[in-house]
């Protein structure tokens, strides 16, 4: 196979990105301002583009660049519901950055950039290939945070993920820079190879720092402390960005190196994944209690949904990669269909983020009333809504393990993250009427109603996740 | 003395630690954490080129070289969102920047 | 074909919940009906292509459903010749109904969500009978159920329907607790819930024994016992038959096709499905017959003394359904599949009936407050009659000639006579049909006589005489359950009665062509020389079960009983209700305990309540004044509610908002980790 065969086969979605972005960048170039709905559709398109060449592209396996870039099941995979999340953030944005006066053809851009980001870290397969995609997701994330520049709380929303993101760079760094030393490569294969046994106290630290620096990027405690004040700050479609299409690469990339550079020491980085999941599905159902701030309250939220992707990853198995990957596809359009509802949220031309302001939904728009409500349900975890198989894939998983501790603690954080989804039940339902929000454009009613459809269906045909999940799964092992 | 390995792994650590201390300690100007930032990749890369000349490969200044590109990158980007924090706020103090929370 | 066949009603449940209040009511029916005619026509040629013609039967896999271990689950239609059969049954009756229903529910304001849940109920009857393996099966049942509860629940302002739907709802609870657990037994045993892998394994597995509870049962004696637990409470059978009578407070139509001719039958076809398995389960065939012979008596007895015109017809329901059991016991599935067949027509044809004759009364349903009814509504009297015929079996013993319950039934009765050579129980079930039969003939024409026959109201005065005995008895109240919904200006009977619009008598003429000629055209093919061309398989019978031969070389008294008991049964309610009106009232004073006994249904509701509702409701008094009041809310979780609020407290004051902090605590992250590494974690 040559070069550029291998490129047209395995490269395809990040080439379109690619050149479609510095297009992009042109044409915003050219027309300044009012390029803005225009580089969106285009952006949309794009992305789009990069699910079809997913979809009907190659199915084998393949290493490029030297080793650099993996092309697998589970790269496919995920890359699919990046794009997905990128694709449907760009469809929802459009209307809230008009409206906001933020209408710049910058945004599309940056999207698309840091999704291009995203690719190359699901498919990195050394260690500088996992920085340079980190890199390229964040310092667009960064840029993002702070899109809206004349509001004081969208600037300290990118101050502070500018400057807790350079220092878990610094420690993914650091960590790299050990695991280099100490095994002489930094491909992902050649780590695997030179770490048997007892590993040194080198690779340990190393171990540590580097999954510090990427339980950074999923927001897993205790390492999301950023994640509640810049999901707050941060323009509301951007946080929709944050909670959907990064999470995806970080879980991957750190399914992908913890069983293809480590799975001599599985034992002890497990350990690491226990601590993390416990701590984050802790803190995401009890910190969340309180909150008066929906998008605050889905921080906490998909803090607490990070740590159960780990539970699964913490089984250590091709059962548990497999519930990694069903609980990513369904926290996804979980999170997609919520951020669809809270772009509603809209009285008299502002928007609102408070959960009182959805007081009385039921009466004001029944059909969203129903349609979040059913959301908050899955994200609760009741069957036999989509949520709750994705809990259930990955403590199936920790339980045949046989991490019981484990999975008991996170049956009991379900059960109390459970009491803040219901109250926002409660709210939309039983309490008096706020104003009723504004008509919302068709995009954000479709995402709505699609997620939905898909969340309340899982259960009758759940076979095209499910096998999906399990050949990705099989590509890692 | 010889110069070895471990000298440059603890100037490494060191340097690391001056660096994280620096964010963590600094409660007045946020150029500062963008220094101590700076620092820490500096510890990186002193680690790095001291394990490739080590082991005689040199992929870790090829990495090296890719952390200088992307930290100056990084730098601009972060002073761009400085920046504009001033612009609104009319303060850089480290203490000030706490309006999101809870 | 077959998709569009079980998806056709799905659309237009779709089309009728989603857009029903956009597109209106007549919209909404007009197309849920349209759907449905094209589904019975689709289903019809099926019948023809497959159990009558050279069709062969196939199970077509849509889609895998899920895969865990061992146990993986397809979306798959199966059809055969049983399927084909209860294909024309749901969706003929089906199309029927919503026909009839454009006329009965004209007044009802939320007419779109009646359609919409019936096209829901035939959506889910369809997947069930088309089911190729358990837990589809399951899905399908679960589906009527819930469509069943909605429509029983119709008109939700009123207390007794809801009443009888939570009632409807908790006794069949009971009954698929007994469905599931015999699924699980079945993977247990065979490790797979198709249905060819399950019938391929059961050979192997008969005689083995398995250890519960400290005693060994035989284990597929076990498993159809369970799996029969649950056609027990789909089928009202005896002991879980309380739910059925209480369920027409659903509107008329509903009764029709769901409490008659189709969902209540569920239980029938699975035993017919599962014939492979039950086969080798001798002990709970046995079982089945006891039941059936008794529900078939004993509903038989309390349809005597119903004032009510529909809980007389459910009561007919729960018998005949009873009959079908006693066929199936006895090891002749294809006599209760083709009862089955001819009860849909005449059974949904006594119901729409019925319907018509109270929509003729302004709702009234109270029979002795009809009569003389035969010369104002003359159509909807022929078809009663034609119904009433068809159920008691009217035919000429020895020839070709009845209508359509008289081939099915009398076939029933003479392979319990035949099979009781083997089995002692069977002749039980022998008695108490005939017995039935008998009884059925007389209520039936008690129906016939007392509404359409008599003086107009003067039965009105009789009626009060009647009422002064059992004054503030149970099922009185029940009687008195006027279909009252919507209708609240019209009076009891003061307009005078009129024939039903022709949109509600079309459905009636219809289903009297099945009530007269089902019998005769098909009996051939269920259960004569045709059996095998018929069923193709679709049905198994031991190698030793010779019953449909064995039927046929009985004494010919048995082949009469069945006549005389029905004519002597007519004979009885002739007299008792034209000749000699009085006598019933006479007889009732004559052994007032008896009476009483009937018709408050052998006091099960009030055994029920003392044995399970008031200790259950004690139960949960004591837990919540007691358990919750005292010991929880006093110890517990206002404690852990506090905990878990001092927990967010505290988790929400880490979150200062300073940057500083954040950088921190990752440090401390990255300590801890290392600690909690080297101490050893959690394992």
């Amino acid at each position: 196979m040559s070069f550029s065969t291998a490129l047209a086969h395995h490269f395809l979605p990040e080439t379109i990105l690619a050149l479609g972005v510095l297009a992009l960048i042109l044409i915003g170039a050219w027309r300044g301002t009012r390029a803005f709905g225009l580089v969106n559709e285009l952006a949309a398109g794009l992305l789009g583009l990069a699910i079809l060449a997913l979809f009907f592209g190659q199915t084998s396996e393949a290493s490029l660049f030297e080793g650099a870039f993996v092309d697998d099941a589970f790269a496919r995979f995920v890359k699919v519901l990046t794009l997905v999340g990128s694709l449907v953030t760009v469809l929802m944005s459009r209307d809230y950055l008009q409206r906001a006066k933020l209408g710049n053809f910058e945004f599309p851009v940056l999207v698309v950039l840091s999704t291009i980001g995203m690719l190359l870290l699901v498919s990195a397969d050394n260690l500088i290939a996992l920085y340079l995609g980190i890199e390229l997701m964040s310092l667009a994330l960064y840029v993002a945070a702070a899109f809206d520049r004349d509001d004081a709380r969208a600037s300290e929303a990118g101050l502070k993920y500018f400057v807790l993101g350079a220092l878990s760079s610094g420690m993914l760094l650091y960590g790299a820079s050990l695991l280099y030393g100490f095994s002489g490569t930094i491909s992902f294969d050649g780590i695997a190879k030179a770490i048997t046994g007892a590993p040194p106290l080198g690779v340990i630290f190393g171990l540590v720092f580097v999954l510090a620096g990427l339980a950074f990027k999923m927001s897993a405690a205790p390492f999301h402390m950023w994640t509640p004040d810049v999901y707050e700050g941060a323009p509301t479609p951007v946080t929709a960005f944050f909670a959907s299409a990064p999470k995806m690469a970080a879980v991957a990339i750190t399914t992908r190196i913890v069983f293809t550079a480590f799975p001599g020491i599985v034992g002890q980085w497990q350990q690491i994944v226990i601590f993390l999941a416990i701590a984050s599905m802790l803190l995401g159902s009890f910190a969340a209690i309180g909150q008066t701030s929906i998008k605050r309250l889905m921080a906490y939220s998909s803090i607490g949904h990070m740590g159960f992707a780990l539970v699964g990853l913490a089984a250590g198995n091709e059962a548990g990669v497999r519930g990694v990957a069903i609980y990513l596809a369904i926290y996804l359009v979980m999170t997609l269909g919520a951020f669809a509802a809270i772009l509603q949220m809209r009285v008299e031309g502002r928007p609102v983020e408070k959960i009182s302001d959805l007081s009385g939904l039921s009466r004001n728009n029944g059909t969203a009333a129903f349609f979040l409500a059913m959301l908050m349900f899955s994200l609760a975890g009741v069957p036999p809504l989509a949520g709750f198989f994705a809990k259930y894939y990955v403590l199936l998983a920790a339980v045949d393990a046989g991490l019981y501790p484990l999975a008991i603690i996170g049956v009991l954080a379900s059960a109390i993250s459970a009491f803040y989804y219901l109250r926002v039940v409660k709210v939309i339902y039983f309490d008096e009427p706020a104003p009723a929000f504004d008509q919302s454009p068709l995009s954000l009613r479709a995402v709505l109603a699609v997620s939905t459809v898909f969340l309340l269906g899982f259960w009758l045909y759940p076979a095209p996740v499910v096998e999906a999940a399990t050949a990705a799964a099989k590509s890692l092992f | 003395m010889v110069v070895d390995l471990t000298h440059y792994l603890v100037v490494s650590a060191i340097v690391f630690t001056l660096g994280v201390a620096g964010i963590i300690l600094n409660r007045k100007n946020i150029i500062i954490i963008l220094m101590s930032v700076e620092l820490i990749l500096l510890a990186v890369n002193i680690n790095l080129v001291a394990f490739s000349a080590s082991l005689g490969d040199l992929t870790g200044q090829v990495f090296a070289l890719f952390i200088l590109t992307v930290a100056a990158a990084e730098a601009a980007i972060g002073l761009a969102i400085l920046v504009t924090y001033f612009r609104n706020r009319g303060t850089i103090a480290v203490e000030d920047i706490n309006s999101l929370k809870g | 074909m077959i998709q569009a066949i079980v998806f056709l009603p799905l659309i237009g449940f779709l089309i009728a919940g989603l857009f029903g209040r956009r597109i209106g009511a007549r919209a909404s029916e007009l197309v849920t009906t349209t759907l449905l005619f094209i589904a019975a026509g689709f289903s019809w040629i099926v019948f023809f292509d497959v159990a009558l013609g050279h069709g062969h039967a196939s199970a077509p896999v849509l889609a895998n459903w899920f895969t865990s271990g061992k146990l993986s689950v397809d979306w798959a239609l199966r059809v055969d010749s049983l399927t084909a059969v209860m294909l024309v049954v749901v969706n003929t009756v089906s199309a029927l109904v919503h026909f009839y229903s454009i006329g009965y529910m004209h007044e009802d304001p939320s007419r779109p969500r009646f359609f919409a849940y019936l096209s829901l109920f035939t959506f889910a009857m369809l997947s069930l009978v088309t089911a190729d393996n358990l837990v589809q099966m399951f899905f399908g049942w679960e589906g009527v159920g819930l469509a069943s509860y909605l429509l029983i629940g119709f008109w939700y302002q009123k207390p007794s329907a809801n009443a009888a739907a939570i009632k409807a709802f908790v006794v069949n609870r009971v009954g698929d607790f007994g469905f599931a657990l015999g699924i699980f037994l079945v993977f247990q045993l065979t490790q797979s819930l198709s249905f060819e892998q399950v019938f391929a394994a059961v050979p192997g597995i008969a005689g083995h024994k398995i250890h519960v509870f400290g005693a060994d049962f035989d284990a597929l004696t076990l498993a159809t016992f369970l799996l029969f637990i649950g056609a027990m409470g789909k089928s009202a059978q005896f002991l879980l038959h309380t739910w059925l009578p209480d369920a027409m407070e659903g509107p008329t139509p509903v009764s029709a096709l769901i409490h008659a001719a189709t969902m209540v039958t569920a239980g029938v076809f699975m035993v017919a499905r599962l014939s492979p398995i039950f086969e080798y389960a001798p002990d709970t065939l046995a079982f089945v017959t006891l039941i059936g012979a008794i529900t078939a008596f004993f509903a038989a007895t309390i349809g005597l003394v119903q004032n009510d015109i529909k809980r007389v017809i459910a009561y007919s329901t729960c018998s005949q359904l009873g009959y079908m059991f006693v066929a199936e016991g006895v090891g002749a599935y294809s006599l209760g599949v083709f009862h089955l067949f001819t009860h849909a027509f005449f059974k949904a044809l006594l119901f729409l009936g019925a319907g018509s004759v109270i929509h003729a009364m302004h709702h009234e349903q109270d029979m002795r407050n009809m009569g003389g009814l035969w010369n104002k509504i003359p159509f909807t009297f022929a078809m009663m009659t034609i119904g009433t015929l068809a159920l008691t079996g009217v035919g000429i013993p020895g020839t070709e000639l009845g209508f359509a319950g008289f081939f099915s039934k009398d076939a029933i009765i003479e392979a319990a006579f035949a099979a009781g050579e083997h089995r002692s129980v069977a002749y039980l079930a022998f008695i108490s049909t005939v017995v039935a039969a008998g009884l059925t003939s007389f209520y039936s024409w008690r129906l016939v006589f007392m509404t359409f026959f008599g003086k107009a109201k003067e039965s009105h005065a009789d009626a009060r005489a009647a009422h002064g005995h059992d004054d503030h008895t149970h099922a009185d109240a029940h009687a008195h359950g006027h279909d009252d919904h919507a209708h609240d200006d019209h009076g009891h009977g003061h307009h005078a009665p009129h024939e039903s619009p022709i949109v509600m008598l079309i459905p009636l003429a219809v289903l009297a062509v099945g009530a007269v000629a089902a019998g005769a055209v098909f009996m051939g093919d269920f259960a004569g020389h045709g059996y095998d061309e018929f069923w193709k398989g679709a049905l198994y019978t031991g190698h030793d079960n010779h019953i449909l031969h064995a039927m046929h070389e009985i004494p010919h008294w048995v082949s009469y009983a069945a006549t005389v008991m029905m004519i002597l049964g007519f004979l009885g309610a002739f007299f008792v209700y034209q000749l000699a009106p009085g006598t019933a009232q006479k007889i009732a004073h004559a052994f007032p305990r008896l009476y009483r006994f009937l018709l408050n249904k052998w006091y099960f509701d009030e055994l029920y309540d003392a044995i399970f509702v008031r200790p259950a409701f004690a139960l949960g008094r004591l837990l919540w004044k007691g358990g919750d009041g005292r010991i929880i809310d006093g110890l517990g979780p206002d404690g852990i509610a506090a905990r878990v609020v001092d927990g967010a407290r505290l988790a929400v004051k880490l979150q200062t908002g300073y940057v500083y902090h954040y950088a921190f605590a990752m440090l401390i992250g990255v300590a801890a980790v290392v600690t909690w590494f080297v101490a050893g974690g959690l394992r």
